[in-house]
């Protein structure tokens, strides 16, 4: 125990005796942590984004108006059957004229144009969510059959699947760049790591030297420069939580209002819930990286 | 104590260091070893706590063969030796205390031992008020004689020093060559490299002389003839 808080104690004295060199390499290690977490924030709002777009693809199936509510009942029952299908909605006449009516509430003309026909013209309505957007084609084709072809008056499908792509596209690449950047910023911030080591080496090299003729171990001399490693990366992980968090608090409700309010895309929900593991294994990735460097840059000039 | 037998050291290309030295240095015994520079002294010194390495022969340090040592027993032997310098070799930013405790520190002793042996060893060599003072606030003697106070924090067997007085005026070499005629009285085997005619002459012990690597006397109570 006491071995220990002395190898502490010099660590500790090795970061404030090269305090700027320190500085530069818990800068470079919080860069590194930054972009990753932006790359977490743009898989999740990427996935998330795409999940939203997928939730809002669905065919609106239009009756005639004089079909029967049970036939209708039917139709949805046959779908909902269907392994390629999530969720049949039934919109009654009344329900769909008084969406069209609130849809509509500022457009007089319309408004007029619906009271002149004297009637409701709206038939029922099937809102059907399919399981993946590429089973569209199915279940359209599905609705062709026969037994309810007649009563259907109109299908209207919005192809989502291109801005699905476009979506998928854009997050891939900001993925990769966000990837590159961060291994990018994981090769500086080792060769930083390294150098800081090889300075404190070349700093420390009479106290090194007086160790090891007064019988210190060489685990003793090296774990100084091992434990700084960590040290240094404990504090850029410190940093960078206190950078992320209150970020991610600050653009959340943006990111939400750009999605119509969605609660699906809760990136702080998500960092409240992930937070402690992610940081965690960011921290033990970055000291494992770190002490890596550290060995490489004590082998080369530390003989001890 | 110390056994050399047919020890010789080559550095790259073809230098020869030492050649062919076998020599026996009993326990409790004061040797000093003498020669012109470049003869091998320094060599000789060196490969008793293990710095240096033979090419050929067996170097035996209280019965265990260093010969071949290995890299992780080399703290061990370093703690059973004391070693002194001619540069001194002391922390500039750590105060007299600091400086000796740093052994003990580096060693794993316990916190209880280190407030209770540093003060004995200072005492030794007469520092004991001056245990606050940085290294560049003493004299070259008194230097010195912190480095001794730290090679005696292990309680020694053997104490190697290397022209311990080679940066000291008369006064301070005279101080510190009965201090460590006081650490040999007290039972430690003193081995000092020097090239100091008067410190030689003056002892009155077993001289060693090196010549070209080698062995060119060995006398119970030598004197200085280089």
């Amino acid at each position: 125990m006491t071995t220990l808080l002395r190898v502490f104690r010099f660590a500790f004295q090795n970061i404030m005796r090269n305090f700027w060199l320190s500085l530069i390499t818990v800068s470079m290690m919080m860069f590194t942590l930054l972009s990753v977490n932006v790359l977490v924030a743009l898989n999740l709002v990427a996935d998330r984004a795409i999940a939203y777009v997928q939730d809002k693809v669905e065919v609106s199936v239009y009756f005639d108006s004089d079909v029967p509510e049970p036939r209708v009942v039917d139709a949805a029952g046959f779908l909902r059957g269907l392994e390629q299908v999530r969720d049949v909605s039934v919109i009654t006449p009344d329900e769909a004229l008084e969406r069209f009516k609130e849809r509509h509430a500022r457009d007089e003309t319309v408004l007029r144009s619906l009271e002149e026909i004297g009637k409701n013209p709206f038939g029922p309505t099937l809102v059907v969510k399919a399981r993946h957007p590429g089973d569209f084609p199915f279940i359209l084709e599905a609705l062709d059959h026969p037994q309810f072809a007649n009563d259907i008056r109109d299908k209207d499908f919005t192809d989502y699947q291109g801005v699905i792509d476009r979506i998928r596209e854009t997050s891939d690449r900001a993925r990769a760049f966000g990837i590159g950047l961060s291994v990018v910023f994981l090769m500086i911030a080792m060769l930083v790591v390294f150098n800081t080591v090889r300075m404190g080496i070349i700093i420390h090299r009479e106290e090194i030297s007086i160790m090891k003729l007064v019988g210190a171990s060489s685990a003793f001399v090296r774990a100084p420069f091992l434990i700084e490693a960590i040290l240094l990366s404990l504090i850029a992980s410190a940093l960078a939580v206190l950078v992320v968090v209150p970020l991610v608090a600050l653009i959340d409700p943006g990111i939400g209002a750009f999605f119509d309010g969605a609660s699906t895309i809760d990136l702080l929900g998500y960092y409240q819930v992930n937070g402690v593991a992610l940081f965690l294994a960011q921290f033990v990735v970055l000291a494992g990286v770190s002490m890596l460097a550290t060995g490489f840059a004590m082998r080369k000039y530390l003989r001890v | 104590m110390i056994e050399l037998h047919n020890v010789s050291k080559v550095y790259p290309p073809n230098v020869v260091g030492l050649r062919d030295v076998s020599l026996h240095v009993k326990p409790g015994e004061f040797v000093s070893i003498v020669g012109q520079s470049g003869t091998g002294k320094t060599t000789l010194a060196k490969m008793l706590f293990a710095e240096e390495r033979p090419t050929h022969g067996r170097v035996t340090i209280g019965g265990w063969d260093i010969t071949a040592i290995r890299d992780r027993d080399v703290p061990l032997l370093r703690r059973q030796i004391g070693v002194v310098f001619q540069d001194f070799k002391l922390l500039p930013r750590k105060t007299v205390f600091e400086n000796v405790a740093f052994a003990l520190e580096v060693s794993g002793a316990p916190s209880r031992r280190i407030k209770e042996v540093v003060p004995q060893v200072l005492k030794i060599v007469n520092l004991h008020e001056k245990g606050r003072r940085y290294p560049g606030q003493l004299s070259g003697g008194e230097q010195q004689r912190v480095v001794i106070a730290r090679s005696l924090v292990h309680r020694p067997k053997i104490l190697v020093a290397d022209e311990p007085t080679g940066n000291l005026d008369l006064v301070n070499t005279q101080e510190i060559v009965d201090l460590l005629k006081t650490i040999n009285q007290f039972g430690t085997t003193v081995v000092l490299v020097t090239h100091n005619r008067d410190v030689v002459n003056a002892l009155k012990k077993r001289v060693i002389t090196l010549s070209g690597g080698e062995v060119s006397s060995d006398e119970e109570e030598g004197r200085y003839k280089v």
